[in-house]
């Protein structure tokens, strides 16, 4: 087995090696039957990195601890499903999967019906498998998966409770998803430069790709977000830590690019500024992995510190490089034939102001992110920037980003006249400060939650417009009854009405933040037995503490009765967990949930007497960022769904090649 | 190509707003990030800064008053250097001997931090842990125990 793993691995770079230098003497030679055997190689790739992967899973599963990795993140106790996710624990296996999804979407790539006969392929796989090389080499030489241990222990350390949560399952994979995703439009990118050639078969399957890697990465930021509020027990969900950010930065890009993309498939303008925008993501994800691998931050987040990062620094310097050569080099060409902005009040401008919005964000995330490094290489001394900075900095910018969103839909391709923004805002306007004003007198006086509510007033408003005058227009000319016509409306224009979709789940999320950030209370208190805490209308009875047991961990609960309004809510039991293997408990904290606020109720000590003190926190609006989390899947999973739709794909037009 | 320009200006400008905002928001909610050995070295100059310090935990000396919600333990570094923190709030989960503590606040008093915020760090949180110190009668001993010992 242990042969055969490593087989698995060092073949897998063999291979990687091969068919990249196969694949780019084919695109030379121009000779079809080289690029084939590259193809070959592509699948021999993917055979690889699942042998691998299986192979991971096959030790973890069978607790094999004299293997290293198996030693270190499971024991023998451990749930099965724990056992196979340990697969993402740790540095050597994490790599392992993002290899096997990289493998996975070249084999995604070479062999889809869109893309058959089509001439970019041997240079998008190429560039592909510049990136699968890298990665074998990191399995093979710095992060070892399959490490032999000289002695067999007879049981694992197992695995960190805090990764014992549905969360972690599902949070890592949707991540490296997202991440190794965006190397695939970055691909088609380069390709698309390399052979001089951007037309709109290539903006189609490459905004397909992005919007599929969007997907994933917010999945991942959204799983994470979750996790940390379910399990952390501090109440929060976004903490602005160089990881975290590490994910928001080409999250941002990302989603600057999937805009501004429309206007080059329209207008053919902003060339430059989408390859840029697709390298800079790109090179997020890697210098991402950079900060996550390497300890130059203080994180709470951080993996054993290694010399990893600094692998992914020169990798991601030299991908850069290359990448702003090949622009450079093609730089006239793309400047060529670009189009003009006609009007301010245009769809145009208003989608270059969000792309400005959300780079300006990405950038000032980069700018708190890295300041310690930055301060202490000018002034020798790490200066930080917290939570502060980040909320003071972001807050105006994705409200503004917010505002544009509401607007935009409404503005006219070209230009809007003054008749045609006054019918189309009049009344969204009107919904906006009549909502605004109601808040202010129903006692809300943070001006922050009133701007920012007011302006989702206004894009929901906006948005359901768009959606009612679509329906409209449709049944004039087809009589059906409203719902078939919706349904019809939206499945003609799938990324349209999906992208409102989406825009619609990003108004839920900010409803959610918004409330949360603005309007949280929180009380820590040590009670006795029988006694109760108050919060806001709620009153917490501390009726029990006592301990049990489940599997090997003991778990200490304290038993609570919840009442609103002096109506009983139930009993609920925050725990504190004691794994087994670990010294240290972890919280399980008891929430009630509703549409209108969280309560959010941790057990965090307990005295000899019974006493024990809690903490308690009434977090609002908190439901809603799991509801638009689910409308942004819904929505982004309709605009890529396959299905029959008008906007088909375009064959290949561009320059021919001879081989495919 | 005159709109153009002026929406380009127009892009500049929104720019520059954004510069702005973060040339501005920088000072007032920035901190800096010190070793322990460098912070008690120039504890004084310090003083109004809202400064990051690591250090290990030294378990013996937690003491947890339930009733005031107040955290005092002393941290120290590599260098045998002693550190004493004051937390208004409750302890982190894995809050044991040796492990990772980042501290921010303010060094107020000669000696004593005073932390806003205590988060752990294991040093090995994605390396597995230790097997040699685990004791199966300590989750026992910990239930039964108050957490202050002294």
């Amino acid at each position: 087995m242990y042969l055969f793993a490593n087989a698995t691995i060092y073949i897998g770079l063999a291979l990687a090696i091969y068919s990249l230098l196969i694949m780019t003497l084919g695109i030379s030679t121009k000779n079809q039957k080289l690029v084939n055997s590259g193809k070959g190689g592509v699948i021999a790739l993917f055979v690889c990195a699942g042998l691998a992967m299986s192979s991971l899973f096959y030790l973890l599963g069978s607790s094999q601890f004299q293997y290293e990795y198996v030693r270190d993140y499971t024991s023998s106790e451990l749930p099965v499903i724990y056992k196979l996710t340990a697969l993402w624990a740790g540095n050597a296996g994490s790599l392992l999967l993002w290899t096997f999804f990289l493998t996975l979407y070249m084999m995604m790539i070479t062999f889809s019906r869109k893309m058959n006969g089509n001439p970019m392929i041997p240079y998008i796989i190429s560039i592909l498998l510049a990136n699968a090389v890298f990665f074998f080499f990191i399995l093979g030489f710095v992060a070892k998966p399959f490490l032999l241990l000289d002695q067999i222990p007879t049981e694992g350390k197992g695995l960190n409770p805090m990764l014992q949560n549905p969360g972690m399952i599902i949070h890592p994979v949707t991540l490296y998803l997202g991440y190794v995703g965006l190397s695939v439009p970055f691909a088609f990118a380069m390709a698309a430069l390399i052979m001089k050639n951007m037309d709109d078969f290539w903006i189609k399957m490459t905004r397909r790709w992005t919007i599929i890697a969007w997907l994933f990465l917010s999945l991942g930021n959204i799983f994470g977000g979750q996790w940390a509020y379910v399990e952390l027990g501090w109440g929060g969900y976004w903490a602005w830590d160089p990881v975290e950010n590490a994910s928001f930065m080409p999250w941002l890009t990302a989603t600057a690019f999937l805009h501004s993309v429309m206007i080059q498939e329209r207008k053919n303008m902003l060339k430059v500024w989408n390859i840029s925008l697709i390298i800079i993501s790109y090179a997020l994800t890697l210098f991402g992995t950079f900060l996550v691998r390497s300890g130059v931050l203080t994180s709470v987040h951080a993996f054993a510190n290694s010399n990893l990062g600094l692998y992914f620094l020169i990798f991601m310097g030299i991908a850069v490089i290359m990448a702003l050569y090949v622009l450079m080099s093609r730089y006239n060409l793309i400047k060529r034939s670009a189009g003009e902005f006609t009007s301010f009040a245009s769809k145009e401008s208003s989608f270059l102001i969000n792309n400005l919005l959300l780079v300006g964000a990405a950038f000032a995330v980069f700018w708190g992110t890295i300041f310690p490094l930055v301060s202490e290489a000018v002034r020798g001394t790490k200066v930080t920037v917290g939570t502060p900075f980040f909320n003071k900095v972001e807050a105006p910018i994705l409200l503004s980003m917010m505002f544009v969103m509401a607007v935009c839909p409404l503005l006219a391709w070209q230009r809007s006249t003054i008749k045609n923004l006054r019918e189309n805002f009049l009344l969204p306007a009107i919904v906006a400060v009549i909502a605004m004003i109601l808040m202010v007198v129903l006692g809300m006086t943070k001006a922050w939650a009133v701007i920012g509510y007011g302006v989702i007033a206004l894009l929901l408003v906006t948005h359901y417009l768009e959606f009612y005058r679509g329906v409209k227009a449709r049944r004039k000319m087809t009589k059906e009854n409203p719902l078939l016509a919706l349904y019809r409306l939206t499945v003609k224009n799938r990324r349209r009405y999906g992208g409102y979709l989406v825009h619609l789940g990003i108004a839920c999320i900010t409803m959610g933040i918004i409330g949360s950030q603005n309007y949280d209370v929180q009380t820590m208190k040590t009670i006795e037995l029988g006694k109760s805490i108050e919060i806001n209308n709620y009153r917490i009875n501390y009726d029990k503490l006592d301990q049990k047991k489940e599997g090997i961990n003991d778990i200490v609960y304290a038993q609570v009765t919840v009442f609103k309004d002096g109506k009983r809510l139930g009993s609920y039991e925050p725990e504190k967990v004691f794994y087994g293997h670990w010294d240290q408990p972890s919280s399980e904290v008891a929430i009630i949930s509703s549409f209108k606020e969280d309560l959010y109720i941790v057990l965090s000590a307990w005295e000899d007497d019974g006493r024990a003190t809690f903490i308690v926190k009434v977090n609002p609006m908190m439901s809603w960022l799991w509801i638009g989390s689910f409308m942004i899947v819904i929505g982004s999973l309709f605009a890529v769904w396959n299905g029959r739709y008008q906007n088909v794909t375009p064959r290949y037009t561009g320059v021919r090649r001879e081989v495919f | 190509m005159k709109k153009n320009t002026l929406v380009m200006l127009g892009g500049f400008i929104i720019a520059g707003a954004i510069v702005f905002l973060l040339m501005a928001a920088t000072p007032g909610s920035s901190g800096i990030e010190l070793t322990m050995k460098q912070l008690l070295a120039t504890q004084g100059q310090h003083k109004d800064d809202f400064v990051t310090v690591e250090g290990l935990l030294i378990e013996k000396s937690i003491k947890w008053n339930p009733d005031k919600i107040q955290l005092k333990f002393d941290v120290k570094d590599n260098d045998g250097n002693i550190m004493h923190v004051v937390h208004n709030g409750i302890k982190p989960d894995n809050f044991s001997e040796g492990v990772i503590t980042i501290l921010q606040g303010s060094p107020t008093t000669k000696d004593t931090f005073k932390a806003e915020t205590v988060k752990t760090r294991c040093p090995s949180k994605y390396e597995g842990k230790d097997m040699k110190d685990y004791d199966p009668k300590k989750h026992e001993k910990l239930l039964n125990q108050p957490p202050h010992e002294k």
